[in-house]
C-alpha cells in the first residue's frame, strides 16, 4: 500500500538553513515499521534523509524520533498501528534536543545528564569473591528499568524540560533508581541526597508522558515516585515537594479532602513570608470573584471521618 | 441513567463555579447524580507519591461505595478520574493486593469486588447518553467562538489504565464536546501538556512557564477561550494565569473555562447560573462573542 | 589526538579491553561510529556460559562441549582459556554491578543452551547482552575514558608493518583526522549485513575485519557463517535460543517434532549448525510452514514466558503478531554469527610472535566477533560470544597497554590523512549513473544468502565469486548522491560497503578451498568431515591488485582427539 509520509526536514548546509516538512510517498508493506518506510525512503528516493538506525528490534535505541506528535522508537511503530490523521504520518525529531540534521538530534546533553546521577555501583570493601546473595525478587524488580536502552524518548516529550532544560530529567532519574533500589550498592543516602536538590527528582511534574511514550516499559515517572517515597522515608523532608506530598496526607487525615489553605501553608511554612506575599495577590483575586477557599478551621472534614483517619493510620503503621 | 457523584475536592474548594456549572447541566440530560458525600480525596496522584497504598485503600474505599450502591461513578475532575483508573487498575490486576486492601475496609462493614466503572462527565456524554438526549439541547451554538481544549494530564495518560484501547473516542473527547456546541475547535500541541499545577509550590518558575507557555500558545492560535475538564488545571492557568503574565512581563489574558460552562452556554444558560464570574480570566469579550452577557 | 591504546569499537568486547588497559595505566580511547550502548552486543539475549565447580560443573565438560560445538576446528588451548576464566568473569561483572537472574536460594540461576549438557548459561532474563552493555558502559563513565562517539574509522595507520592509529571521520562535522596510538584493538563487531536477511543490526558491516585485511592482517575461517535456527520471517530479527533452552520445541507442518529424527539426545538443543539443516531440510523436503517451522512454548505458561523471555514475547508480538502464550511462532534459519575473523592469538594479537607460521601487522590486536582466536571454530555455542567478547576483550586490552608501554612513540605527519580525505572527496564527487550503494549491497547479501547459506557447493560459490567481483566493479563506480559532509549516512553506507565487499569475497575464497564439510560449512558436493585433510584454519591474505592469498594454519590441539559429532 503507498502512504506518505511527511518528514520534518533540516540541512544545517543549505544556503538558507530552516526547518521545512517534506512529503513522500512510499509503497509500504502491511507489517512495515516507520523506520522502514524511511529507509525505503532514503535508499530509493532522497539519499540525504538523515535517520540513526541500527538493531531494527527495539533494543538499541538509535531510532528514536516523534511520529504523529509523540516520541516513539520508528522501527517499534507500525505504520497500520498510527491512528488518525488522513494516512498522513508525521515524522519529526526528538523534541527537547538541538537538531543536527533532519531527524538526528545532539544526545550529548541527554549523556551529560546520565553521568550527573553517578550512574556506576558504588560499593565499599573488597569485591567480593563470589556471587551477592540476595532473593530474587529484590533483584528481579529492578529488570524493567534495567530495560532501558537510554533512546531519548522519555526526554523528547518531558513537559517539565521543556519548560527547564536543567531538569536532570526522566532517563537520567530511572537510571539513579537503578542503583538507589540496588540492595548491593552503599550510596544510597547520598544519591538520594543529591537527587533531593534543585533540577533534581521534585522537579518532575506528574504528567506520565514518559510513561506513556517509553518503548520499553521503563516507567520512568514511577521510578521518580519511588524514588520521592525513598528519599521522604529516608528522613529526607526539608523540600518544598517532600512537605507538600506529607502536608497533603495530613490534611486527608484531618479533613478528609483537600484543604487548600492548610496545605500551602504546611508545605511553604508558615512563616515563609516572601512565598506567601507571592501569593498574596493570588488570594486576593480569589477572594474578590468570590472563591476563596475556607481555610482551616472554617473547612469542616468529611461526615465519617473516624473511617478515613483509621485507613491512614493503618497504613503507616504497617511501613 | 443513575451515577454516584464524586465531584471532588477543588470543585467543593477553590473552583466552586465548576460545581454550580454541574449542577445547572446535568438536569437537562436526563441524568441523575447521587453524591459520595463520604468519599475522600482521591490523593491526586500527590499522596501517592510517598504512600501508594494509602492512596488506593481510599480510592478502593470510595469505589466500594458506589458498587454498593451498584452505580457507576461520574467524575469532573481529569485528575480524580486518572487516579481512580490508575487505582482500579491495580486492584483488578492483583487479586492478592485487593484482599490486603479490603481488610482495611472491612471494619466499616466495605468491600470491594473490582466492578465499579468510573467515568469523567466528557465520556458520559459521548458513550452512555444517546447522542440526541445531549446534542439537542445545544439550542445556541456557539459560532464564531474558538476554543483551545486543555485535557490535564490523567485524562490522557496512562492510555491503557483509561482504556483507550477500548475507547479510542476518549482520546478526542474533549475535542469532540467542544465541536458539538459549535465552537471552532483550536488544535494546538499544548492540549495535552502539564499546566504546571503540581509543582507550583515546589518549583514555581517552571510552573509559571508553563501556564504561560500554553495560554500564550492558545492566543497565538487565535482562541478567544481555553476549555479544561480539569480544575486542577484551571486553578493553575487561570488563578495564576496574572502570575505568569507579570513573570514574563507580559499581558495574556486567556478566559479558561471548565468544559460543563462552555457546555452550559451552548444550551442556552446564562452565565450566572454557569458562575463564570467567579472565573478570575474575566471572558466578558469572549461571551459577547457569541451574545451572551457576563 | 594521541592514545596509548584506541580501540576501534564499544560494544562488550572493546568496552572490556578498554577497562582492563585503563586499569594498567595506559591511556585509552574508545571510538565508535555509533554511541557505545548503541552496540550489537545489545541483541545477545541468552546468557553467557560459564562452568562453575561449586554447582558440580567443570570447566573441561565446558571446553569439550565448545571443542565438539566447533566440529574440531577451534583451537583447543584458547578453548581452555575460554572455559577457564568464565567463571572469574561472571563474578567481575556482577561486581561492576551486572543483575544477574537468581534461584530462589539467592544465587545466580542458569539456563540450558544449545549443545551443552548441563545449564550453565548465566543470564539476565532475556536481555542479558544489553545488562552487561550498560553496565560496562557504566564503567566506562566512572573511569572517564573517552570515546569519539560517531566517528567512522576509514583506516588503519601502518608503517614499516606496525600499525600506530586510525584514521577517522566524525560524523556530526564530516573532518578527517588521525588518531594516534601505539597499539590498536578492533572490537567493531561483525559483518552481517554481508547477508540479506540478517539477525545482525545494520551497524554490523564488517568494517573491523575490513581495517584489518586491507592493512595487511589476514582473515581467518571465514567460510564459517553461523545461521541461527530461530528468525523471524518478516525481517530476519533473532529469536533468542533462551526459549529453547527454556523448553520451547520445534515443529513441522505435520505437527512432528522433527528434530527427534535429526538429535534424539539433544533434540531442539542441539548445536546450532545442527538445527539450522534440520529445519532447512524439513522446509526443502516439503513440511515447511509458509517457508518456516513452529517455534512452540504454549506449554511454558503464561507466567514462565512473560517472566524469563519478556523481551522475546513483545518481539514476537511487535514484529511477527504473534502471543507466544497462545500461538506457535513461524521461524526459520538465517544467518546470525562470523564464527571467523581477523586472526589474533591468545592475547589478541593480530601478528605472529611464536613462529607460528603466519603474517600480520605489528601493534593491532582484534577481540569478539571480529576477531578469530579461534575458540568457536567451525560453529560457535549459544551463550560462548558474550563470554568470548569479555575474556578476550580483557586479555586483549591486557596485551595492547603492555605493548604500547614498550613502544615508544612516532612522528607521523597530518598529512597521513589526504589519502582517506581524497577517497571520501572522490566519493562525493562522483558522476550519478543510476546506481546506488543501497542497490549492491541487497544483491550481495540475497546473492550470499542463497549461495554460501545453510547448504552450498562449488557451482552456486563459483557464482557468488564472479557476482561478487562485478559487485566490487560497480562499486567503484556507485554515486554518493548526498554530497553534505554533515551526517551523511550514505557517504557512510558506501565506505562501509567497501568493507562488506571484501569480507564477502573472502568468505567465498574460503568456502571454496575448503573441500569438506565442517561445522557452519556443509557442502553437499562434499558431505562429509575430512579430518586427514581439512582440520586446518583457511587464512585469507588480501594482496592488492590481485586475487586473495590463501595460507592454511594447523588446528591447535591439546586433549580432545577428533571424533564423529552426534548430538
Amino acid at each position: 500500500m503507498e502512504k506518505t509520509i511527511r518528514i520534518k526536514r533540516f540541512d544545517p548546509e543549505s544556503k538558507n538553513p530552516q526547518a521545512y516538512h517534506q512529503e513522500f510517498k512510499v509503497e509500504v508493506e502491511e507489517s512495515s515499521s516507520v523506520l522502514d518506510a524511511l529507509i525505503t525512503i532514503r535508499e530509493s528516493i532522497d539519499e540525504s534523509l538523515a535517520v540513526r538506525c541500527s538493531c531494527r528490534g527495539a533494543i538499541c535505541g538509535s531510532c528514536g524520533l516523534r511520529v504523529n506528535g509523540q516520541g516513539t522508537l520508528a522501527c517499534k511503530t507500525k505504520i497500520n498501528s498510527l491512528r488518525g490523521s488522513n494516512g498522513t504520518i508525521t515524522v519529526e525529531p526528538m523534541g527537547n534536543m538541538a537538531v543536527v540534521k533532519d531527524l538526528v538530534t545532539d544526545m550529548r546533553p541527554f549523556w551529560e545528564k546520565i553521568r550527573q546521577v553517578t550512574p556506576w555501583l558504588q560499593t565499599t570493601g573488597d569485591a567480593p569473591t563470589a556471587e551477592y546473595l540476595a532473593p530474587p525478587d529484590a533483584m528481579t524488580h529492578l529488570n524493567p528499568v534495567m530495560g532501558c536502552i537510554m533512546c531519548g524518548v522519555c526526554v523528547s516529550d518531558c513537559t517539565a524540560l521543556e519548560v527547564d532544560p536543567t531538569f536532570v530529567g526522566p532517563a537520567a532519574l530511572a537510571k539513579a533508581y537503578r542503583f538507589v533500589a540496588d540492595p548491593r550498592d552503599a550510596a544510597t543516602n547520598q544519591r538520594l541526597r543529591d537527587l533531593d536538590e534543585p533540577t533534581g527528582m521534585w522537579d518532575c511534574t506528574r504528567c506520565m508522558v514518559c510513561v506513556e511514550v517509553c518503548p520499553k516499559g521503563v516507567a520512568p515517572m514511577d521510578r521518580i515516585m519511588a524514588l520521592r517515597s525513598k528519599g521522604m522515608n529516608s528522613g529526607l523532608t526539608d523540600t518544598y515537594g517532600a512537605r507538600h506530598s506529607m502536608g497533603f496526607i495530613e490534611v486527608v487525615r484531618d479533613k478528609g479532602i483537600l484543604d487548600e489553605v492548610m496545605l500551602t501553608i504546611k508545605t511553604l511554612g508558615l512563616f515563609n513570608i516572601s512565598r506567601f506575599m507571592g501569593l498574596l495577590p493570588v488570594a486576593i483575586r480569589s477572594l474578590l470573584h468570590g472563591k476563596l477557599p475556607k481555610p482551616g478551621p472554617f473547612h469542616k472534614p468529611l461526615p465519617g471521618m473516624h473511617n478515613i483517619r483509621r485507613i491512614v493510620d493503618t497504613t503507616e503503621k504497617m511501613k | 441513567m443513575k451515577y454516584a457523584f464524586y465531584p471532588g475536592c477543588v470543585s467543593k474548594g477553590a473552583c466552586p463555579e465548576l460545581y454550580q456549572s454541574v449542577m445547572a447541566v446535568y438536569p437537562k440530560l436526563g441524568i441523575t447524580l447521587e453524591e459520595l458525600t463520604e468519599a475522600a480525596c482521591t490523593g491526586a496522584g500527590c499522596l501517592q507519591e510517598k504512600d501508594q497504598l494509602l492512596g488506593d485503600t481510599l480510592n478502593a474505599r470510595t469505589l466500594a461505595m458506589a458498587e454498593h450502591k451498584g452505580l457507576p461513578i461520574m467524575t469532573i475532575c481529569s485528575t480524580c478520574q486518572g487516579v481512580f483508573a490508575q487505582a482500579n487498575k491495580r486492584l483488578n490486576d492483583d487479586p492478592d493486593y485487593l484482599a490486603e486492601i479490603n481488610k482495611m475496609l472491612a471494619p466499616e462493614g466495605l468491600k470491594y469486588k473490582g466492578t465499579t466503572v468510573v467515568k469523567h462527565f466528557l465520556w458520559v456524554l459521548l458513550e452512555d447518553l444517546e447522542e440526541k438526549a445531549w446534542k439537542d439541547k445545544i439550542v445556541k451554538p456557539l459560532k464564531t467562538l474558538r476554543a483551545a481544549p486543555f485535557y490535564g494530564c490523567y485524562l490522557q495518560r496512562p492510555s491503557e489504565a483509561l482504556g483507550f484501547d477500548e475507547h479510542p473516542e476518549r482520546q478526542t473527547s474533549l475535542e469532540q464536546v467542544i465541536a458539538a456546541t459549535g465552537a471552532e475547535v483550536v488544535d494546538f500541541a499544548g492540549k495535552d501538556r502539564c499546566c504546571g499545577l503540581p509543582i507550583l509550590t515546589i518549583n514555581e518558575p517552571n510552573s509559571m512557564a508553563m501556564v504561560h507557555k500554553h495560554t500564550t500558545d492558545a492566543k497565538t492560535l487565535g482562541a478567544d477561550v481555553m476549555v479544561t475538564p480539569c480544575p486542577l488545571c484551571h486553578l493553575n492557568l487561570d488563578g495564576l494565569q496574572h502570575t505568569a503574565a507579570s513573570r514574563h512581563n507580559t499581558t495574556i489574558d486567556m478566559p479558561i473555562l471548565h468544559f460543563p460552562q462552555l457546555l452550559g452556554l451552548a444550551m442556552g444558560l446564562d452565565s450566572k447560573s454557569l458562575g463564570l464570574k467567579r472565573n478570575i480570566m474575566s471572558p466578558k469579550a469572549a461571551l459577547e462573542k457569541v451574545g451572551v452577557a457576563l | 589526538m594521541q592514545h596509548d591504546v584506541l580501540i576501534v569499537g564499544a560494544g562488550l568486547a572493546g568496552m572490556r579491553a578498554a577497562y582492563e588497559a585503563n586499569a594498567e595505566g595506559a591511556n585509552v580511547a574508545l571510538i565508535t561510529k555509533v554511541y557505545p550502548v548503541r552496540s550489537h552486543s545489545n541483541a545477545a539475549q541468552g546468557g553467557i556460559n560459564a562452568a562453575l565447580t561449586d554447582r558440580g560443573d567443570a570447566w573441561e565438560e565446558h571446553a569439550f562441549e565448545t571443542v565438539k560445538g566447533s566440529d574440531y576446528l577451534g583451537d583447543q588451548d584458547s578453548i581452555t582459556l575460554l572455559s577457564q576464566d568464565a567463571g572469574p568473569e561472571i563474578i567481575a561483572l556482577e561486581n561492576m554491578g551486572v543483575i544477574f537472574s537468581r534461584n530462589d536460594d539467592g544465587r545466580l540461576g542458569t539456563r540450558r543452551f544449545g549443545g551443552q549438557k548441563k545449564a550453565r548459561t548465566f543470564f539476565v532474563s532475556d536481555f542479558t547482552g544489553q545488562a552487561i552493555l550498560h553496565v560496562l558502559f557504566e564503567q566506562i563513565l566512572k573511569t572517564n575514558i573517552p570515546t569519539y562517539n560517531e566517528w567512522f574509522v576509514t583506516s588503519l595507520v601502518i608503517e614499516d608493518g606496525q600499525c600506530y592509529g586510525v584514521v577517522a571521520m566524525e560524523m556530526e562535522t564530516g573532518n578527517v583526522q588521525f588518531i594516534q596510538a601505539k597499539s590498536v584493538i578492533i572490537a567493531a563487531g561483525g559483518l552481517g549485513r554481508v547477508y540479506e536477511p540478517s539477525t545482525n543490526a545494520l551497524i554490523c558491516t564488517g568494517d573491523g575485519m575490513g581495517l584489518a585485511y586491507q592493512a595487511g592482517a589476514p582473515l581467518m575461517d571465514m567460510e564459517m557463517v553461523q545461521y541461527h535456527p530461530t528468525t523471524l520471517k518478516a525481517n530476519g530479527l533473532l529469536i533468542s535460543e533462551a526459549v529453547r533452552g527454556e523448553g520451547g520445541h520445534l515443529y513441522n507442518s505435520k505437527g512432528e517434532r522433527f528434530m527427534e529424527k535429526y538429535a534424539p539426545n539433544m533434540l531442539e538443543l542441539a548445536s546450532r549448525d545442527v538445527v539450522s539443516r534440520s529445519e532447512q531440510t524439513e522446509i526443502n523436503e516439503g513440511r515447511g510452514i509458509n517457508g518456516c517451522v513452529h517455534l512452540d512454548c504454549r506449554h511454558l505458561g503464561e507466567k514462565f514466558i512473560k517472566e524469563r523471555l519478556s523481551q522475546v514475547w513483545e518481539e514476537a508480538h511487535t514484529f511477527s503478531n504473534v502471543d507466544m502464550t497462545k500461538e506457535p511462532l513461524p521461524i526459520r534459519p538465517g544467518m546470525h554469527y562470523q564464527m571467523g575473523g581477523v586472526k589474533t592469538d591468545n592475547n589478541g594479537r593480530c601478528w605472529d610472535i611464536g613462529g607460528g607460521g603466519w603474517g600480520g601487522v605489528r601493534g593491532l590486536f582484534a577481540a569478539g566477533e571480529a576477531a578469530c582466536v579461534s575458540v568457536h571454530g567451525g560453529n560457535r555455542l549459544g551463550a560462548n560470544s558474550l563470554l568470548d567478547t569479555v575474556v578476550y576483550g580483557k586479555r586483549s586490552g591486557l596485551a595492547a597497554s603492555a605493548f604500547a608501554k614498550g613502544t615508544p612513540s612516532k612522528d607521523i605527519p597530518s598529512s597521513i590523512i589526504s589519502k582517506d580525505d581524497n577517497m571520501i572527496k572522490s566519493l562525493l564527487s562522483r558522476k550519478d549513473n543510476k546506481d546506488s550503494v543501497a542497490a549492491i549491497r541487497l544483491e550481495m547479501g540475497t546473492m550470499m544468502n542463497e549461495h554460501l547459506a545453510v547448504y552450498r557447493d562449488q557451482k552456486g560459490m563459483e557464482t557468488a565469486l564472479t557476482k561478487i567481483r562485478s559487485l566490487r566493479e560497480r562499486w567503484k563506480e556507485v554515486p554518493v548522491r548526498n554530497k553534505g559532509r554533515i551526517f551523511n549516512t550514505t557517504l557512510i553506507n558506501a565506505m562501509e560497503l567497501g568493507f562488506m565487499l571484501d569480507c564477502a569475497e573472502a568468505i567465498i575464497v574460503g568456502a571454496l578451498f575448503r573441500k569438506e564439510s565442517r561445522g557452519a560449512h556443509v557442502r553437499l558436493d562434499f558431505p562429509e568431515r575430512d579430518d586427514e585433510n581439512w582440520l586446518k584454519h583457511i587464512l585469507t591474505y588480501q594482496q592488492p591488485g590481485a586475487d586473495p592469498k590463501i595460507e592454511t594454519l594447523a588446528v591447535r590441539m591439546t586433549q580432545w582427539e577428533p571424533k564423529p559429532r552426534v548430538y
